[in-house]
């Protein structure tokens, strides 16, 4: 190979590859605008990015899986904790996070500040972006009802608990949330009925209430998680 | 060193030296944050998010100093002549040092763009601009006047304003976050994966031009193909970050198998530096140099070539994007070809600073080899703390919190590693500032 041979092969492989590039990001402007619904991207959603960025949240959180690894993704909080949830936990770290190994600051956003951020998480969340993350994928959620059968020898219930992320709030034995209340002794307190009714709608039960109502569960599911959680004495 | 003007480049390598200091020390105090709980009122005053904008910040920062010391002291013996202003290099200098410390001084007091490596403010990216146009005219005008075109050259002034150029898409406010982060890989990915593979191309291929005696033709032809293939992979393969941004399906194919063989010019590279150094004409003066210039090569291989394939398919990355394994791929990768890249162009071109022939190399290789295995350990342990985040929180589909439980022996055991980092990092640092003339053997 000379010399000249080399110049082609460098001269060819950057050219070519930057051709498809700039292409490739042409189409990709023209399908974002549905893949991310920008006809919704309303004044609030613009603004509630503009919160996101003055208080550095994504130097802890990811969005998107992009950012830093300190505190969890952003992507599908409206779906996972709520909107109940995220203006608790932006409002009150310091309760919502009292008891958690790991912190997060106190940085007094303005109510208006808290309902922009919002704004910005519910677009985000519609974002078509290949069922990511798979934790919180819709997918993954319809086997739920798979693995509690596969497990229903063992315990269905605990496989719910498992599945549908109640450990994201609450915690048994100390691993999982601190957000909720640790529920190792809850089947003292509540029966299952009670149980049942209280995942379902808890503003129904207790009007100030943090807790989102589980409209995902199926009957069945909630009967089985709540038959788990009155056996836990 | 023959041109009086390389002497500028003096400067810029202390500066980069003291800032990269500071980089590790915020290193270890993000590993604290992960291994201990820290009390609400510390959180409130110093968060983790301005620790991680300064620790990130301070790494681009020092390198791209290295970058340019390392270009100040080249260009000269490339062109066979003096710099065409060392004044605007002096005032460049102090105008990048001045901007970091404004910078870095501002997060602390929540004055960011808060844009995750991006945060720099936009009032001071406008002085980073300024300084990398004054740069760049400054070397562009050098080589012009000169006219005495190497290879070299053209790849390190290619690299540089192409470095430059691709800043410029981190600036704006996008209103769509899709499109934000789809311009922020063109910052982020083509300078790791594009520009500062040509500008670390041109410098590995002068050093070696320079140590070895191996014909210039040779090691130019090679670099030739070497950044031919970077860009052809790492141009598209820029792809790889866009499979769960809201970007169309293709990406994830353009993207995988670009990006499948973005290892290959490393690969190369790593294979013709050892050639280059086994078959060198000349008589070795400084053999650290060469243990540098070798290890740079395998690190680079193995922190961003194999760490970087290992999740780059679609397939692996689904449950392992924005895990601790982009951690581990990240700081090995920085440190193999970045880092090491930098610690060979001080340890080449400050003793000759000094007028110094032949070094006294054994406080470097100290430092040498207790940074680069605890560098690759922590590989180890983030990636295993990414396996199991991975395998917690993305596939049982259990909360964030209960996965990172599991992952905290592994903070631990890093924190540990990071401290023996630091001790390593203090010796080269002491090194390059006292070094001294090795005894000559009777």
């Amino acid at each position: 190979m000379t010399k000249k041979v080399a110049l082609w092969i460098f001269l060819v492989g950057t050219i070519s590859s930057s051709a498809l590039f700039l292409w490739l990001t042409w189409d990709t402007h023209r399908q974002v605008e549905f893949l991310a619904n920008v006809d919704k991207l309303s004044d609030d959603v613009v603004a509630g990015k503009r919160v996101f960025e003055k208080y550095n949240c994504n130097d802890c959180h990811t969005i998107l899986g992009f950012g830093a690894y300190y505190a969890p993704d952003m992507t599908k909080v409206v779906k996972r904790i709520g909107v109940d949830g995220i203006r608790y936990r932006v409002k009150s770290p310091e309760k919502a996070f009292a008891n958690s190994s790991r912190k997060m600051p106190q940085q007094n956003l303005t109510d208006d500040e808290i309902e922009k951020l919002i704004a910005f998480f519910t677009w985000v969340g519609e974002i078509d972006n290949n069922d990511w993350p798979p934790q919180d994928s819709a997918k993954r959620l319809t086997r739920s009802e798979e693995v509690m059968v596969a497990s229903a020898g063992l315990s269905p219930g605990a496989a719910v608990y498992q599945r549908r992320g109640c450990m994201n709030c609450h915690s048994l034995q100390g691993k999982g949330g601190s957000v909720g209340p640790a529920l190792d002794k809850v089947g003292k307190r509540l029966k299952q009925a009670e149980i049942r009714r209280y995942i379902r709608d808890p503003k129904a039960v207790n009007a100030k209430a943090i807790m989102p109502a589980q409209k995902d569960l199926s009957n069945k599911e909630l009967d089985e998680v709540a038959r788990f959680l009155a056996n836990l004495k | 060193m023959t041109y009086q003007s390389q002497r500028i480049s003096h400067w810029y390598f202390k500066a980069a030296l003291l800032l990269f200091a500071l980089q590790v020390v915020l290193g270890l105090w993000l590993a604290i944050n992960y291994s201990y709980t820290l009390p609400q009122s510390i959180v409130n005053v110093f968060s983790f998010a301005t620790a991680r904008a300064i620790h990130t910040n301070l790494l681009v920062l020092w390198m791209l100093l290295g970058f340019m010391g390392g270009t100040y002291y080249i260009v000269p013996e490339e062109t066979q002549s003096e710099i065409y202003s060392p004044a605007i290099a002096w005032f460049q200098l102090i105008a990048l040092v001045v901007t970091g410390v404004v910078a870095i001084v501002g997060f602390v007091f929540g004055w960011t763009q808060g844009r995750p490596l991006l945060e720099i403010p936009r009032p001071l990216d406008a002085v980073v601009v300024i300084g990398a146009l004054l740069f760049l005219f400054n070397v562009g005008m050098t080589m012009f006047k000169a006219n005495r075109w190497t290879v070299v050259q053209g790849t390190l002034l290619g690299g540089l304003l192409f470095l430059a150029l691709l800043y410029l898409f981190g600036i704006p406010f996008y209103k769509n976050v899709v499109i934000d982060w789809y311009y922020w890989w063109w910052v982020i990915h083509l300078w790791v994966e594009g520009a500062w593979e040509l500008v670390t191309g041109a410098i590995l291929a002068f050093i070696l031009i320079k140590t070895t005696g191996v014909d210039r033709h040779v090691v130019e032809k090679w670099l030739y193909v070497e950044i031919g293939l970077f860009l052809f992979t790492g141009i598209v393969g820029t792809g790889h970050h866009y499979y769960w941004i809201g970007a169309p399906k293709y990406w994830l194919w353009f993207g995988g198998i670009f990006s499948a063989l973005e290892p290959l010019p490393i690969l190369l590279m790593m294979i013709d530096t050892i050639m280059h150094v086994k078959k060198r004409k000349l008589e070795i003066k400084n053999p650290f140099t060469f243990t540098l210039a070798v290890g740079c090569a395998v690190l680079h291989m193995i922190g961003a070539g194999v760490l970087g394939l290992l999740h780059t398919l679609p397939q692996i990355n689904y449950y392992t994007h924005g895990s601790q394994v982009t951690v581990a791929h990240g700081h090995l990768a920085f440190y193999g070809a970045y880092a090491l890249l930098n610690f060979l162009v001080f340890y080449y071109a400050m003793p000759k600073l000094k007028g110094i022939e032949v070094y006294n190399d054994t406080k470097g290789k100290i430092a040498f080899w207790t940074m680069s295995s605890a560098m690759s350990l922590m590989a180890v342990t983030f990636g295993i703390a990414g396996v199991v985040q991975s395998y917690v929180e993305r596939m049982l589909g259990m909360g964030y919190m209960t996965a990172q439980h599991y992952m905290r022996l592994w903070f631990e055991v890093t924190l540990v590693l990071g401290i023996f980092f630091f001790i390593g990092m203090l010796f080269m640092v002491y090194d390059l500032f006292t070094l001294k003339p090795a005894k000559v053997k009777k």
